[in-house]
Parts: structure tokens; C-alpha cells; sequence
């Protein structure tokens, strides 16, 4: 109960928001005190304070908050008047009984309490304070607890007991060491969106753990998914456990690759994906936790996890998950899944095994074949400089403005990626340092060694925004005999 | 708290490995190699130190080292040898 009127009102000393500290004495010292409690994070306190800032009112507030927090709600309500800071354990709070706020207690000059009053109540305010606090609606409004009246620490811990705890997720290891959202059946129903639970996907190397739906649908929940994004995640999922992805190879090996979902067509726009600034990341909750729930899936369902059977040297921060899609209507060449075969308006995922990508810079290229030869040197070293070819498929992301210069030039899809395979090429005699391929090992030393066996390897996206040269290719996954998998997104 | 678990209960059962012989002498040991590169080179060391110590040794290959060996040429391979030997190398 709040200290009752003609009692003693406790006394206090507490630091200002500004400097310097105030005691209650100091208030009295011109006679009766008013004292409004809040916190920083009472909806009905905000309002009190948003009323009061530009009056003449003179009210002394105690927030219930660290400085930080008491400094941030002056700033967010305007109230320029007298703050004081009110920390943990809340002793003042504690000897005035408080129960809600905001509360706001009149002391009479002599150190007794006048009146008081719970919550926001203009028309008693304005009585109690001798100014008139306008007559806007609301005019009254139940506050909150005090924070005295609650251990904060528990709170956070009981809503931890209801699934939303990290921690508990770190502790059951369902993690890429990123916090991770709990699954809970109600979320995982929601990703679900009416499909079979017990449908399968079929086993995900190399742990060959089941991928029912229902397991995708926990490790979408983990990686942050919408239940919008849950189609892409499932035809993602469903083309990197077709065999010829040979995922086992790339979830084991010693080589930093991971898997790369580009996305193709309308669904593009109904899982909110980013094909323009910054499509490679980071920034977009589509892009990023779509990728990422396909890593758990391989890491968790799988039992890839980095470090157990995923053997990779140095990893790449790819790997924790890259989902791209294509800005077809930046585009001048016909998109990804239209080259695979799709019909334009169909929805298509496409993966990919890659390392990060490598960024390439090229601003002063005055043809297109210049550039085009550029962007294929960039990608010279790739692997490793001396092995060519590299005998696996190399994903370019072209930025609009670099497809406009090829296609400006005429050059369609094919004509660039004949001209980067025809650009690249080095004698096999300033080949045969350190590592090559036997390729190399039997040529003449002047014959010439494309870095790629075939144009067909080369894979070309455009993404990005509008404004500057920078695309980009991702480092090959090598020696794993994969090819890139397409599946419709329905 | 109750969640739904991303792992397959079926996938995370511990397979026991099988007793290691007390002796090889006698014993038929398949060396695998698994394509990687120079994987032969040391098979062939092995297997000069397996026959040294009595056993007999036969060699195996599967195609490419990052797909797992079929269940045909598992089963081959324990039908007819004692204990197995798989390289890794680079």
C-alpha cells in the first residue's frame, strides 16, 4: 500500500539525470514537493511525461531505471523537468509502497504526505498540481507494476520457461552459434501451414538423420523463418538431397564450401527476398534465415555440425547460410530458371556448392568483352592459381551495371560466358608450380589451358543495386562431382 | 519445455564398432582406397607391413573419395575380409 496521507513521507537522496544528486529536503525547501514515480518502460508513465513536458508544472520524476534508460525516456517524451534515477534494488519505491506507476505523491512543506494518485488522471493531476493538463483524451489510464513490486530477473527467467530462451537452445546445442528462435509445436505448426509433419524429404547426409517436414519446418523455426518462407526452404531442401548434389562430399569435406540457394520468379517477392542492394547480404530477414535454415538442416537433421562431421579447414561466414535471388527485373538476359528450362513465371530454387564470394571491382573496362574478360581473370585464382581447369561449376553474380555494359555491347547470356571462358586461358608450361591438375601434367608447354573445361560451368546471375561496378563470384566446391539441382517452388 | 526436435532419433543411436582381432596373422585385410589423391601410395605401404605380420591382403576402390562407398561394395568387402582399412591421404 502506498504510504498513507499524514505520514511521514520517506526520505531520499538520488542522483539526477543531469549531475549532482537531490534530496527530499532540497524539494521542500520551497515548500510542498510534488513526486511522480515511473519507469522507462510503462506505456501510461510515457504518456504522463509527453503531458507534462512544455507545462510549468513543477514535479520531481523518479524513474525506476538505471541512468541510461531514465536519460532515454526524458529524450523520448520531451520532459525536460527534474529526472531522478531510481536503480535497482528501487529502496525509495520500496518505502513509498508503491504499487503501479506512474504514482505521483504531493508532500506537504512540513514532510507529510498530502495526496496521492495512481495512474494517469488528468483532471486529478491537475487539481493536485495547479496546472491544467489540457483536456485531450485519454484522460484517465491504469499505469503498470512498479518495478519494486516484481524481481525482474525471475520475470525473465519464467518467460524463459515458456520457449523463447537462447540459452536453452545453446544448451541443447541446436545452434550455429548464432541464437536460434525455440521451436515450439505452435511455431512449427505455424511453418507448417497445414502440411504433413511425417512427410519426408528422405535422409540428409552425412549424419542421414530423416528430414520429415516437421524436422525442416524446427530447423526453419531455429533459423528465423517466416512460415512464408517455409516454400523455398522445402524445394531448397528437397534439390540438395537429390544425389547428384552429392551433399555428403560437401558437408564433410575439408573445403570451406557451402550450399548456395539462388531464387528464381515470383516467389521472390512473397518471401520478401532481396535481389537488389546488398542482395548478397546482410540485411534481409528472407535472405538470411532461409540459407540459414538449410545449414541446420544439414548441421542438425544432418549432423554436419562444423567441427564434429563437418571437417572443413577454415569454414567460410557463407556457410552460415546464403539464400540470393535474381533481380530479374533488372536484368537484360533471360533469368536462371528460364536457362534451366522452367517457364518464365514459375517460382524455382537452384543450389549451388561455393565458397564466399570474391568481390570484383572493375570500373574502367571499355568494352564489354573487356570486361567480360576481366570478371574471369578475377576468378583466375579461384581454387587454387596453378589448377586449371577447375573442373566445377563457378557461380558469377553480375550488378546491373556491369550487365548493362555486356548487354549494351550485345553480348547475351552465352556470349558472356563464352567470352570469360575464352578470355582465361595460360600455357600449361606457366602452370606446372605446386598444385595442378593432370590436365596440366600431360599438355605441351605452350598449349593453351582454359580456367574452365566448359562455358557450360560457368553459371551467370545478375543481383544487386542500381549503383556501382562491384560483382562478384563465388569460389567453386572442386572434386565433389555435383552438379547444380533446380526445383520448383509450389 | 516441450520442443521439436531437428534430429532424428534413428540417426543418433551409437552403432559399437566391431572387436578389434588380437592378431592379423592368418586374417584377411581389405585395404580401400578411396580415390583420394595418393591414397595408393600409402595403401601400398600398408599393405607391405599387414603382410609382414601374416595376413592376407586384397584392395578395393570406389570411384570417388566425398561419395560414400555403395552397400555393394560394403558388403563385398565384408563378406570376404576379416578387417578393413580405408586410406585417406592428399
Amino acid at each position: 500500500m502506498p504510504v498513507a496521507v499524514d505520514t511521514p513521507a520517506p526520505g531520499f537522496r538520488l542522483a539526477a539525470t543531469g549531475a549532482g544528486a537531490v534530496g527530499l529536503d532540497d524539494l521542500l525547501r520551497g515548500g510542498p514537493a510534488a513526486v511522480m514515480f515511473v519507469t522507462d518502460d510503462c506505456p501510461t508513465c510515457e504518456l504522463a511525461l509527453r503531458r507534462l513536458a512544455g507545462t510549468e508544472v513543477d514535479v520531481t520524476v523518479v524513474c525506476e531505471a538505471a541512468a541510461a534508460g531514465a536519460a532515454r525516456l526524458a529524450q523520448r517524451t520531451g520532459f525536460g523537468g527534474r529526472m531522478l534515477v531510481e536503480p535497482a534494488p528501487y529502496d525509495t519505491s520500496r518505502a513509498y509502497g508503491l504499487e503501479a506507476v506512474p504514482t505521483t505523491v504531493v508532500i506537504a512543506a512540513d514532510g507529510r504526505v498530502a495526496e496521492t494518485v495512481v495512474g494517469w488522471d488528468a483532471p486529478a493531476l491537475s487539481r493536485l498540481l495547479g496546472t491544467p493538463l489540457g483536456d485531450r483524451p485519454p484522460l484517465r489510464k491504469p499505469g503498470c507494476a512498479a518495478k519494486s513490486t516484481y524481481d525482474a530477473v525471475q520475470l525473465a527467467a519464467d518467460a524463459a520457461g515458456e520457449g523463447d530462451d537462447p540459452e536453452a537452445m545453446y544448451e541443447l546445442g541446436w545452434t550455429d552459434g548464432l541464437p536460434t528462435i525455440a521451436p515450439t509445436p505452435e511455431r512449427v505448426a505455424a511453418m507448417l501451414a497445414g502440411r504433413d509433419p511425417h512427410a519426408s524429404l528422405g535422409p540428409v547426409p552425412p549424419g542421414m538423420g530423416e528430414a520429415t517436414l516437421e524436422r525442416l519446418a524446427a530447423c526453419a523455426v531455429l533459423a528465423g523463418c517466416r512460415p512464408e518462407h517455409f516454400a523455398v526452404v522445402a524445394a531448397s531442401a528437397e534439390a540438395m538431397l537429390v544425389p547428384d548434389f552429392n551433399l555428403h562430399g560437401q558437408a564433410v569435406t575439408t573445403q570451406p564450401a557451402g550450399q548456395i540457394a539462388v531464387v528464381n520468379g515470383p516467389v521472390r517477392h512473397a518471401a520478401g527476398l532481396n535481389a537488389g542492394m546488398g542482395a548478397l547480404g546482410p540485411g534481409t530477414r528472407a535472405n538470411a534465415t532461409i540459407g540459414r535454415a538449410l545449414r541446420l538442416l544439414v548441421s542438425l537433421t544432418g549432423e554436419g555440425m562444423p567441427g564434429r562431421l563437418d571437417r572443413s579447414t577454415l569454414g567460410n561466414p557463407g556457410k552460415v547460410g546464403m539464400c540470393v535471388a535474381e533481380h530479374e527485373e533488372r536484368s537484360p538476359w533471360p533469368p536462371l530458371h528460364v536457362e534451366r528450362g522452367f517457364a518464365a513465371g514459375a517460382s524455382v530454387v537452384t543450389m549451388f556448392a561455393g565458397d564466399a564470394p570474391l568481390s570484383i571491382s572493375e570500373h574502367r573496362s571499355g568494352t564489354p568483352e573487356q570486361l567480360a574478360a576481366a570478371l574471369g581473370w578475377a576468378a583466375a585464382t579461384l581454387w587454387a592459381p596453378n589448377w586449371w581447369p577447375i573442373g566445377a561449376a563457378t557461380l558469377f553474380v553480375i550488378c546491373p551495371e556491369h550487365a548493362d555494359t555486356l548487354a549494351g555491347g550485345g553480348l547475351s547470356k552465352d556470349d558472356v560466358r563464352r567470352a570469360i571462358y575464352e578470355a582465361v586461358r595460360r600455357p600449361a608450361g606457366a602452370l606446372r608450380h605446386g598444385e595442378f591438375t593432370a590436365r596440366v601434367a600431360a599438355a605441351a608447354d605452350d598449349e593453351p589451358i582454359p580456367k574452365w573445361d566448359s562455358p557450360d560451368d560457368i553459371s551467370l546471375i545478375v543481383a544487386g543495386g542500381e549503383a556501382g561496378r562491384f560483382s562478384a563470384v563465388f569460389g567453386p566446391c572442386v572434386g565433389m562431382d555435383w552438379t547444380p539441382i533446380s526445383r520448383e517452388v509450389r | 519445455m516441450n520442443y521439436v526436435s531437428p534430429y532424428d532419433p534413428a540417426a543418433r543411436t551409437p552403432v559399437e564398432p566391431a572387436p578389434r582381432p588380437d592378431s592379423l596373422a592368418g586374417r584377411t585385410v581389405a585395404l580401400l582406397d578411396i580415390s583420394k589423391n595418393r591414397g595408393a601410395e600409402f595403401l601400398d605401404r600398408i599393405e607391405a607391413r599387414v603382410r609382414e605380420l601374416g595376413a592376407e591382403v586384397e584392395r578395393y576402390r570406389k570411384p570417388l573419395f566425398s561419395r560414400p562407398a555403395s552397400g555393394e561394395l560394403i558388403e563385398r568387402i565384408a563378406a570376404r575380409a576379416d578387417v578393413c582399412i580405408e586410406a585417406l591421404a592428399d
